[in-house]
């Protein structure tokens, strides 16, 4: 491994980036960040586009080994360009993230309009056709995760509201109308995550409840350092911190992670447990999709550990 | 009438600021933004008071004929003390608005705490007591109003979010109050306008003839910080995201000395309005963030301003 990746806990794939510009089977300005499932036996991505004009849209990957993508040359869904939801959506939609409840693959996005940001969520069953639930916050809002089964009997969903920087937790009954909203974490004065966070992958269930991997933002005079950490929430009341790391577990470090037209950027949008490991998928720079992983134990370990200072 | 009114649609009263915080019986920094109700005849306005801590909370005031006001001698909420609420309202409750559903007073109201400022829902039936409902918008929303009846089985509300920077109208529909969603852009600030930076709802919803008669409040920015006016909109009956009409100019300005000198000067904000049998709408404004004025114009005079663009 080059030296330059340090001691992160994430340790990369000797292969990355695995998707870049040119392997996707058109033009295009940028790829984004990618949610993460396992469709069958596949490896499925949806990933961000920004299309040369400057508009994002969102592209299907498929992979046997989770290593090899083929990009779609056609998006498995673009903006909205007519109708009610054309405002919401006329700059783009990006940063889907995939959550399985009962037999639907839940998607929510980011819609990118002429009144800022808002969460999106759709559904599908086979990849291919699309039925649009409901926007599912107001403006401002980004980073909505779902969780991937229901909690007390209600669907459960962080997200980022912009005021404040903070990850935020709602429930809903129905996905459409949701309630009860509370603060879950927020920035760290000094630390590495000092600026802004917000949830990357959706929760995934472990034996201590719920694991969370977030990103968290560090301001800089030459702009934000985005890296990723993670967070242990309680199974039953998610909106309690059991455990959260204090040093990221992945930071920019490789060139393909420091180069690029948002350099400085590890951002993940899902990550998949398997046989006991993490396996990240992740954006880097704004420009390609890597992927990392770390035994799930490791993790923990960096989270209940999050006492130490070195 | 003073020379310096103007021609405002909206007139003022004569006996204006008609609460100031002498008025107030227990020591405090300003009364101001209050949102009336008239109930068996009296007319009660609870009021935002801006205690010399410097939070806010509510106080209660009563009259005979809409002008002349007595307020009780304590303040009527305060503050959440106990969780789940304590800490979303530790930096004060502020901007009530007052909707009569079904026999039952809902205020909608601005909550501030360490997380940013919110809407929370509150009810009472007696004025009373008061019981806190849910807090009802995520984080950096504010200017709550509730429509005074369900449409197309919801109930439904009008905020504002702030989105890329730009504070505009938004309406959200709910089956229980507590639960919201289904957000709609409704309008946005005009630029060149006196509307131009950033608007809200002001008083609940009207129902009239026309459809939902909305009283906002515009800001404009300028040199020497903000200005707020006070305008009207049309809001489609059975789709309320729909804008039928806007007014062009403001319905009431800053000019008096009371709306330009205070602790926020070149402000007039009202959290309601009554509409009175012989179709008189009293508009119930704070001033300068100081004290509580009232003005008052025809409601078909206020209706033609939205369709005169």
């Amino acid at each position: 491994m080059d030296r330059s990746s340090g001691r992160d806990v994430i340790r990369r794939c000797p292969s990355n980036p695995l998707i870049s510009l040119g392997d996707l089977p058109f033009r295009s300005s940028d790829i984004w960040n990618a949610g993460v499932v396992r469709f069958g036996e596949q490896y499925l991505l949806l990933m961000t586009v920004e299309m040369l004009e400057g508009r994002y849209s969102i592209y299907r990957a498929d992979s046997n080994d989770g290593l090899h993508f083929t990009v779609d040359a056609e998006p498995f869904m673009s903006p909205a360009d007519s109708g009610p939801n054309q405002m919401y959506e006329n700059v783009g939609i990006r940063d889907p993230r995939i959550t399985l409840i009962d037999d639907w693959f839940y998607i929510s996005y980011v819609a990118d309009g002429d009144h800022g940001l808002r969460l999106g969520l759709i559904r599908t069953k086979d990849f291919r056709t699309v039925e649009r639930i409901a926007y599912i916050s107001q403006v401002d809002v980004k980073n909505g995760v779902l969780f991937p089964s229901k909690v007390g009997g209600k669907y459960l969903l962080l997200k980022r509201p912009d005021a404040g920087s903070s990850i935020w937790l709602s429930y809903s009954d129905d996905l459409v109308f949701w309630g009860g909203s509370t603060v879950v974490m927020t920035p760290r004065g000094r630390y590495w995550d000092s600026n802004r966070i917000g949830a990357a992958a959706p929760p995934i269930k472990i034996d201590e409840g719920w694991l969370l991997i977030y990103y968290g933002e560090k301001h800089t005079s030459a702009g934000p350092l985005v890296r990723l950490g993670a967070a242990i929430l309680d199974y039953e009341n998610p909106s309690r911190v059991i455990a959260r790391s204090n040093i990221p577990i992945l930071s920019p470090r490789e060139k393909y992670e420091r180069v690029g037209d948002v350099p400085n950027v590890v951002f993940s949008c899902g990550a998949l447990l398997e046989d006991g490991q993490i396996n990240l998928y992740y954006g880097a720079s704004d420009s390609c999709i890597c992927r990392g992983s770390a035994p799930l134990k490791e993790i923990l370990r960096i989270c209940l550990e999050s006492g130490r200072e070195f | 009438m003073p020379e310096n009114t103007g021609r405002d649609l909206l007139h003022r009263y004569e006996g204006n600021p008609i609460l100031t915080l002498n008025d107030i019986p227990y020591r405090c920094n300003t009364v101001f933004n209050g949102t009336p109700v008239k109930l068996n005849g009296e007319y009660l306005i609870l009021v935002r008071v801006e205690g010399q801590q410097g939070y806010s909370f509510f106080s209660l005031a009563r009259s005979r004929d809409g002008f002349h006001m007595e307020v009780d001698p304590e303040p009527c909420v305060l503050p959440a003390q106990v969780e789940p609420w304590r800490v979303w309202e530790e930096h004060g409750i502020e901007d009530p608005r007052l909707t009569l559903i079904d026999g039952k007073f809902y205020i909608l109201y601005t909550a501030v705490g360490r997380y940013g400022h919110r809407i929370a829902l509150a009810s009472t039936e007696d004025f009373r007591t008061y019981r806190r409902i849910a807090m009802i918008s995520g984080p950096g929303n504010k200017d709550g109003v509730l429509f005074p009846q369900k449409i197309n089985g919801l109930y439904a509300r009008l905020d504002r979010p702030i989105g890329n920077g730009v504070g505009s109208v938004w309406i959200s529909y709910s089956p229980d109050l507590v639960n919201w969603g289904k957000s709609e852009f409704v309008f946005g600030p005009r630029a060149r306008y006196w509307d131009s930076h950033r608007i809200g709802a002001s008083a609940p919803p009207i129902l009239t003839k026309f459809g939902w008669l909305e009283i906002y409040h515009g800001v404009k920015m300028t040199s020497a910080g903000p200005i707020y006016r006070i305008g009207a909109v049309m809001l489609d009956k059975d789709n309320p995201a729909r804008v039928l009409g806007r007014c062009l100019p403001p319905l009431l300005s800053p000019r008096e000395d009371y709306e330009r000198i205070g602790d926020i000067g070149n402000v007039v904000f009202a959290c309601g309005a009554i509409v009175e049998d012989d179709g008189q709408v009293k508009v119930y404004y704070g001033a300068a963030d100081t004290s509580i004025c009232v003005a008052t114009a025809p409601i078909d005079d206020i209706i033609v301003s939205c369709f005169s663009s």
